[in-house]
């Protein structure tokens, strides 16, 4: 219990974030909506994890979020390099049409 | 109360992530996104994180997701066509592997309580025990994580330059 909040909710709540994450990557088609289903993913880790420092009473939860948001801050920048990279060269990002490491 | 208001965030925030699914225009899509962060936001607090909650408006949706809006506005994106999909095998596989994977995931979580033996007591809702924490135990990650920003901030940039000799399109 997290001030009137059960721990199950926000393990629940996670877990549909997550499911709805992993829909989108296996399911889309564009780069760019697999990328942003991955950051949704990301996210329901981030509420697994508060809800559990929160549970425990301890901040250790929080500053692993906080270093997973700056990494994630990181990683999209990256990313989305790629993709402007990569669409220079096929003027596509749908992934079926990406289907050869080197031509 | 508490719990009203974290469960009604939390759908909240499910229902527009699975906006940003369904839907095909890509734009639209990552707005969605925006609002679902809002929600997500709003669950932090409730669980008694406001600096993740705003660090999680500020750095997440006001920051990466308008780095994704750039991105389509710059590649000028199409909208997914609903058109004949080249391999339908790969969507019946990967539609069945995540209803197994749902099934087992919502197995594992339900009733799962927290842990015994953490050191218990309420998380306070004040910022500064977090910051100490931060800038005393966790110093070097932190350190870390700026050389790693640089890095990213190098190779973006590496990777999105134009090559020599190449026309602008």
């Amino acid at each position: 219990m997290i001030g009137g909040i059960p721990l199950g909710d926000a393990l629940l709540a996670s877990g549909a974030l997550f499911l709805v994450g992993l829909a989108g990557a296996l399911l889309r088609r564009s780069a760019i909506s697999i990328f942003l289903s991955i950051e949704v993913m990301m996210n329901a880790a981030n509420l697994a994890l508060i809800g559990y420092g929160s549970a425990l009473g301890t901040r250790e939860g929080q500053i692993v979020v906080f270093f997973v948001i700056a990494i994630a801050a990181a990683e999209a920048s990256v990313g989305l390099a790629i993709f402007v990279a990569l669409f220079r060269h096929k003027e596509t990002i749908d992934v079926n049409k990406i289907n050869l490491l080197k031509w | 109360m508490a719990r009203l208001m974290f469960d009604a965030a939390a759908i909240f925030t499910v229902l527009f992530a699975a906006v940003m699914v369904v839907h095909r225009h890509p734009v639209k899509s990552v707005l969605a996104l925006v609002v679902s962060f809002f929600g997500l936001a709003v669950c932090y607090v409730m669980l008694s994180a406001p600096f993740i909650a705003a660090i999680q408006v500020i750095v997440y949706a006001g920051a990466i997701l308008v780095l994704f809006l750039f991105v389509l506005l710059l590649l000028n994106v199409p909208e997914e066509t609903r058109g004949r999909d080249p391999r339908p095998i790969q969507r019946i596989l990967s539609g069945g592997a995540l209803l197994v994977f749902a099934v087992y995931l919502l197995g594992l979580l339900r009733g799962h309580g927290a842990p015994a033996g953490g050191p218990g007591g309420t998380v306070s809702f004040d910022v500064a025990p977090l910051a100490r924490l931060l800038f005393s135990r966790y110093l070097l990650p932190f350190e870390a994580l700026s050389v790693l920003l640089l890095a990213a901030l190098v190779g973006a940039f590496v990777l999105a330059q134009q090559e020599k000799g190449e026309t602008r399109r």
